[in-house]
């Protein structure tokens, strides 16, 4: 029979080496990790403004060439640009999301990152994403032309939902429906762009501008992505509507 | 308080455990023979759930979260002990579900023995350590609506579990092709009651 | 425990083998023993994350079998879930902090499963009711032979899932556009959960039709 003794220090042990192995490896591998997540941010940006070429090794080269301008745009809609410097280390690169948008939600004073892509003299704005799926976060990037309307392309990004069915929101037969949709009516009022249970068809003609077929099986992470897009660009609407203005 | 209600039912009908997210399954189909045992095992799922997800609520808020540590001084604002959720939330339900054995072998040796593996195996039911990722990740505003969303999955999990149980008992009395008698016949009947669960879906509370 | 020294088993031992073979049919995992459904309902619906899954459950339980089997003269009884979980979480973390750190893109794929492989029941039920009372070798073997029990049928049901549901096999479609044009539709339902559940419940039926001592009292 083991002592009580025995047991507390077996315990003891066990729990401070596994706590050791755990926070060595997280401190010494959390560069490289930070480095390898900039790397995927970067090039989910570049993707959604469809720059091509992009590989791991030269995404920080192609994101410092092809981002021209940064942007952190406020809850009245007053941009204050970045353009100077490397882009990597621009204001609006190391905002965090999540809080921000957390702080929208909570009514409070907000800071939102846009990146500006000038592709070949076209200018595409990058408006970063960020919501909650069926099983945790997902995120991604929408990119809008100059007439800050229509849909240059988007990236989807998750970080656990389910394979094969909510997952495959990252997939370029998704991601390419989004291409050309409009997020704005012939009015002018926003309605964002809706991942449609049921498939575009279903809309009526004139909304089917506005709609993208939704992953069947997926519906949770379908309409967490219709209300990612939403809301984020909620938020980024006093903006917008300045610049459209214009 | 409202809110608090909402969350209860809402984990119990449309959130559940095993219907919505097909989780805790390997002792649902294992364990669910007689309506006596599920309902053993089922109080010992709301039990551990009920107390392991505001416990964690507690750890996450005070200890994991980015800026968690702030209450120990400006110094540790910066801390995001994140990396060691998964390690301590399973430590923290490891060590509930090790309290519910010794309680259970002593106090009714007759359950302990019809639970058998499965009941250390609580630990690794998916749907604990799911419920406390799921707080994690639903940021609920405070204690009462994480114990509300625990306690709420334990009974919507104990449901799934009594009703499948009591639809096996009555089973006993068809006539299923013997290949399919026991685990079979558990596996397509829980298809179909997921299938009917998922009515509840579309429900906003 | 005697002090006689036992007389040296062969490393493939046919009590060796069998360890390796009868988790493939017999003492089948997900179809015998009901471990690891959870996961074998989740990552189904394509191929090729069910094969990503098994080959990543043979490497964590062969590893954490032979750790544990290592240990188990010295774990207490009393905690001996915690450490068996502290050592699976463990190392499952480790590997997936190195992948981040220097094969992100492997790690993309593969983070999703580090979750459903700690709460994995197949690898801490084999740790329970093998590794703590066995050797090394015969563990590692337990842990290979189980692990592989468990990638068949996850892939017997991933390619009909895939099929029926998609109509791809690895994302490539195999199913004709002629079939498409002549009404055929692919069936929705089989990519959603409870078709996986009935999937599983017609193997187990096929399975214990042709292996009759398996099949149990009504």
């Amino acid at each position: 029979m083991y002592t009580n003794g025995y047991i507390f220090r077996y315990a003891a042990i066990m729990v401070i080496v596994a706590a050791a192995l755990l926070s060595l490896a997280a401190v010494l591998l959390k560069p490289f990790q930070d480095r390898n997540m900039a790397i995927e941010k970067m090039g989910g940006i570049l993707a959604s403004a469809e720059v091509e070429g992009v590989e791991t090794d030269n995404t920080i080269e192609l994101f410092n060439k092809y981002v021209v301008e940064e942007l952190v745009v406020d809850k009245d809609g007053n941009g204050d640009p970045y353009t100077d410097g490397k882009m990597e280390d621009g204001p609006a690169f190391k905002i965090n999301m999540k809080k921000e948008l957390y702080k929208e939600n909570k009514g409070e004073a907000y800071q939102l990152p846009i990146y500006i892509v000038n592709k070949d003299g076209e200018t595409i704005y990058v408006l970063p994403l960020r919501g909650v799926g069926l099983w945790g976060p997902v995120w991604g990037n929408i990119a809008l032309k100059e007439d800050f309307n229509t849909v240059a392309g988007v990236t989807f990004g998750h970080k656990g939902e389910t394979p094969g069915l909510g997952a495959e929101i990252t997939t370029d037969g998704f991601c390419n429906q989004f291409k050309d949709k409009e997020i704005f009516d012939d009015a002018g009022n926003f309605v964002s762009i809706k991942v449609k249970k049921g498939g575009v068809q279903s809309m009526p003609q004139n909304m089917q501008i506005h709609g993208v077929d939704a992953i069947s099986g997926g519906t949770i992470t379908s309409d967490a992505v219709s209300d990612m897009i939403n809301d984020v660009l909620l938020a980024y609407l006093p903006y917008i509507q300045k610049q459209r203005a214009q | 308080m409202q809110e608090i209600f909402n969350i209860f039912i809402k984990s119990i009908f449309i959130d559940n455990m095993v219907f919505a997210y097909f989780l805790g399954m390997c002792s649902y189909l294992a364990v669910s023979k007689t309506v006596n045992t599920s309902v053993g095992l089922g109080l010992a799922v709301i039990f551990v759930l009920g107390i392991t997800v505001p416990v964690d609520y507690l750890l996450n808020e005070f200890v994991l979260k980015e800026g968690a540590m702030a209450w120990l001084g400006p110094e540790f604002v910066d801390v995001d002990l994140s990396f060691l959720s998964f390690i301590l939330f399973i430590a923290i339900i490891a060590s509930m579900v090790q309290l519910v054995e010794m309680i259970v072998e002593k106090f009714s040796p007759a359950l302990y023995a019809s639970l058998g593996i499965f009941l250390p195996l609580i630990a690794v039911n998916c749907a604990i350590l799911g419920g406390s990722l799921f707080m994690q990740e639903r940021e609920y505003q405070n204690i009462a609506e994480a114990t509300s969303f625990g306690l709420g999955s334990g009974v919507g999990w104990f449901l799934a579990i009594v009703g499948i149980a009591a639809i096996r008992e009555k089973i006993r009395y068809s006539n299923v092709p013997p290949a399919l008698r026991g685990l079979g016949i558990t596996f397509i009947i829980t298809g179909l009651m997921g299938i009917a669960f998922m009515s509840f879906l579309g429900i906003k509370l | 425990m005697s002090t006689e020294i036992k007389e040296r088993e062969p490393l493939f031992s046919p009590k060796n083998m069998k360890l390796l073979t009868t988790p493939l049919n017999l003492s089948n995992p997900i179809t015998v023993q009901v471990l690891g459904i959870c996961s074998a309902l989740a990552v189904t619906a394509k191929l090729m994350p069910a094969i990503v899954m098994s080959i990543s459950v043979l490497v964590v339980m062969a590893a954490s079998n032979v750790v544990i089997s290592l240990l188990r003269n010295g774990i207490p009884p009393r905690i001996r879930i915690i450490v068996q979980l502290v050592v699976i979480a463990t190392m499952v973390i480790l590997v997936d902090q190195v992948l981040k750190a220097f094969v992100y893109d492997v790690s993309k794929q593969l983070s999703v499963f580090v979750g459903l492989i700690i709460t994995n029941c197949i690898i801490m039920g084999r740790l329970e009711a093998f590794a703590m009372a066995n050797k090394p070798w015969p563990a590692f073997l337990d842990g290979i032979g189980n692990a592989m029990g468990y990638g068949i049928i996850l892939i017997i049901i991933a390619f009909f899932r895939e099929l029926l549901g998609s109509g791809t096999i690895f994302d490539f479609r195999v199913i004709p556009q002629g079939a498409y044009d002549f009404g055929y539709v692919n069936n929705g339902l089989m990519i959603l959960p409870p078709m996986a559940l009935i999937t599983v419940g017609v193997i187990i039926w096929i399975q214990r039709y042709y292996t009759r001592e398996l099949i149990e009292e009504n």
